[in-house]
């Protein structure tokens, strides 16, 4: 009797942590540690805003953020606002082109990205902004 | 005291006997019997009974006990299940987070991949 109420108990425990995971509620900003408050800075104003899974997104990603070069650091925050801005579909689509792109041989995606800087560079002369895509 | 009684000898000695004696004496033998019967039929249905209670019990406790371990199997099956299917929503959710992070820190904008 009593291993059998152990077995259920065990079992009540497994499927409550469970979906505490699938289902827990994501922090507001002020509940975040000062790590991932540094990583999502440029979000601090919209972070309550956000979509649950966005936010749970964008936490994931912030775990990271300390491991980047500062270079990376810069280019994560520069982007951090306007990728939030995206819908849920176009940020689908963009996963799908940068996997896709992924894949591409080596050599091919260096063309690929030697044009999108030349493009990039004569958008920025014509205008006056300098580019924000780094030269690697 | 060594003559040799056949069977049918001794049934005719005690026929004989049982022929000698008093009223009073065959009536205390046909109750004493009539008792004896009585007891030996209460003491051969009364196991057989409490052999059949007990296996009621038995087959009772037997049901309850599956039924228990039924449950509990269904409830470690639907655990398990859910625990599955929230571990691999958390790595695809990673998966996708890592796929974030590389798009957001990659050589080429956004706008790239952004229809």
């Amino acid at each position: 009797m009593r291993v059998r109420f152990s077995i259920l108990a065990i079992c009540i425990t497994l499927l409550l942590q469970a979906s505490l995971s699938v289902a827990a509620p994501y922090k507001s900003w002020t509940q975040l540690t000062p790590v991932q408050q540094e990583a999502l800075q440029p979000l601090a104003t919209q972070w309550d805003s956000l979509s649950t899974k966005l936010q749970k997104n964008l936490l994931h990603a912030a775990k990271r953020y300390p491991k980047l070069t500062p270079e990376q650091k810069q280019l994560f925050q520069n982007r951090l606002e306007k990728w939030s801005k995206l819908t849920p579909e176009q940020r689908k689509r963009a996963r799908e082109k940068f996997s896709a792109f992924s894949k591409v041989p080596p050599e091919h995606r260096e063309q690929v990205k030697q044009m999108v800087r030349q493009q990039e560079a004569s958008k920025a002369a014509a205008s006056g902004v300098p580019p924000v895509t780094p030269v690697r | 005291m060594n003559q040799k009684f056949y069977p049918e000898q001794i049934k005719q000695l005690l026929n004989r006997s049982l022929a000698q004696l008093d009223q009073p004496t065959l009536t205390r033998l046909r109750d004493a019997r009539a008792q004896a019967l009585a007891r030996h039929d209460a003491h051969s249905t009364a196991p057989a009974f409490a052999w059949a209670t007990l296996w009621t019990d038995h087959r009772h406790a037997a049901d309850s006990h599956h039924k228990s371990h039924y449950l509990a199997a269904i409830v470690l099956l639907a655990a398990l299940l859910f625990s599955g299917a929230a571990y691999w929503h958390h790595t695809v959710d990673h998966d996708v987070s890592d796929v974030d992070i590389a798009i957001l820190t990659d050589d080429l904008p956004i706008e790239v991949y952004v229809d």
